[in-house]
């Protein structure tokens, strides 16, 4: 598999990781890399490095927009909402990645028990 | 514990200096990394093991500002200028002259101050006025998440852009009347500077000097 093709997985995986958990709530960033880490037992682990330049293209592409407010702890943060549109890619990237896994399992046998 | 604004600020531009600077992401960026290095802090480690632990999640400060400025567009760029400076400058830009020709057609008179043989006619309700403007601009600048420079500017738009009016018509005026590029009044063209924009300037400074520090840092929260 080319680097290409794996920064791609990789990319359409955080996109959905991400739009699924700001479906639930807004989060801010640190928020969003600490409950992919911690749902996903540690098999998913964001990074400022990898999480920000996805966020800022979601946002230019206008699925998710920011909007600065405080948390619980008082301090300034940037909190990220879906946008009707980032909503409408939910269903489709689901299902994208159902197809995948489905294709990928008849393949080569890799669905949990 | 490290400046986290300045230190992504300075790595990202070096790294970079083509990515559209952002206060906005800075302090983003800065307060992900403050989140890492206050958790790495709250698990037992050293101030020093807590830094190195942040400083990990960008391993590459070329390749992070490279992204950056793929997934942000010129176009984007342009946006948030405009959201925070233009904009906001534009809003007091008209809004404080309006209040000058409202007070005007409210036929409410200024008082005239003689030196000497010039007269220098100040509204003074309408300089009283100014720093509600000035703070007004700082502050829309400020929700912008727009830098000091920009806040000041935005504050002191009004004065500025008599400044900016008179440079404009100054050389046309001395292109256009001989008469002036030899017998050009100082003295009255000095009064008039400091009667539309020093005095203005000052006044909308007053305003907006609230507005014009950087917002708190996170850490100070702790105190």
């Amino acid at each position: 598999m080319t680097k290409r093709i794996r920064s791609k997985i990789a990319r359409g995986s955080g996109e959905l990781a991400i739009l699924s958990l700001l479906a639930e709530h807004p989060l801010y960033g640190f928020e969003i890399a600490r409950q992919i880490g911690e749902r996903t037992g540690g098999a998913l682990k964001f990074t400022l490095a990898s999480l920000y330049p996805l966020l800022y293209g979601m946002e230019k592409r206008g699925w998710v927009e920011g909007r600065w407010q405080a948390n619980q702890a008082g301090r300034d943060r940037r909190y990220y909402r879906l946008t009707p549109s980032g909503r409408h890619q939910l269903a489709p990237l689901r299902k994208e990645w159902r197809t995948f896994f489905h294709a990928l399992d008849a393949l080569a046998g890799v669905s949990h028990a | 514990m490290p400046d986290w604004k300045k230190l992504v600020r300075e790595r990202i531009v070096s790294a970079s200096p083509t990515v559209p600077s952002k206060e906005e992401m800075f302090s983003e960026l800065a307060a992900h990394l403050e989140e890492t290095y206050e958790d790495a802090l709250s698990q037992g480690m050293t101030e020093e093991a807590a830094t190195e632990f942040a400083l990990q999640e960008v391993p590459d400060w070329h390749v992070l500002a490279e992204k950056i400025r793929i997934a942000r567009s010129e176009e984007d760029f342009m946006n948030e200028r405009t959201r925070s400076l233009w904009l906001p400058a534009l809003a007091n830009v008209i809004a404080a002259p309006a209040l000058l020709m409202i007070l005007q057609k409210l036929a409410i008179q200024p008082r005239v101050l003689w030196i000497g043989d010039m007269a220098m006619v100040l509204y003074l309700p309408w300089l009283i006025a100014l720093p509600i403007f000035g703070a007004f601009g700082a502050l829309l600048a400020k929700r912008s998440h727009a830098r000091f420079v920009n806040r000041l500017f935005v504050g002191l738009s009004p004065a500025l852009a008599v400044l900016g009016a008179f440079g404009f018509v100054l050389p046309v005026a001395l292109i256009t009347d001989r008469h002036l590029l030899t017998n050009f009044p100082f003295a009255y063209f000095a009064l008039t500077i400091v009667n539309w924009v020093l005095l203005p300037a000052f006044a909308l400074l007053i305003g907006a000097l609230p507005f014009l520090r950087e917002p708190v840092s996170p850490a100070s929260h702790q105190a």
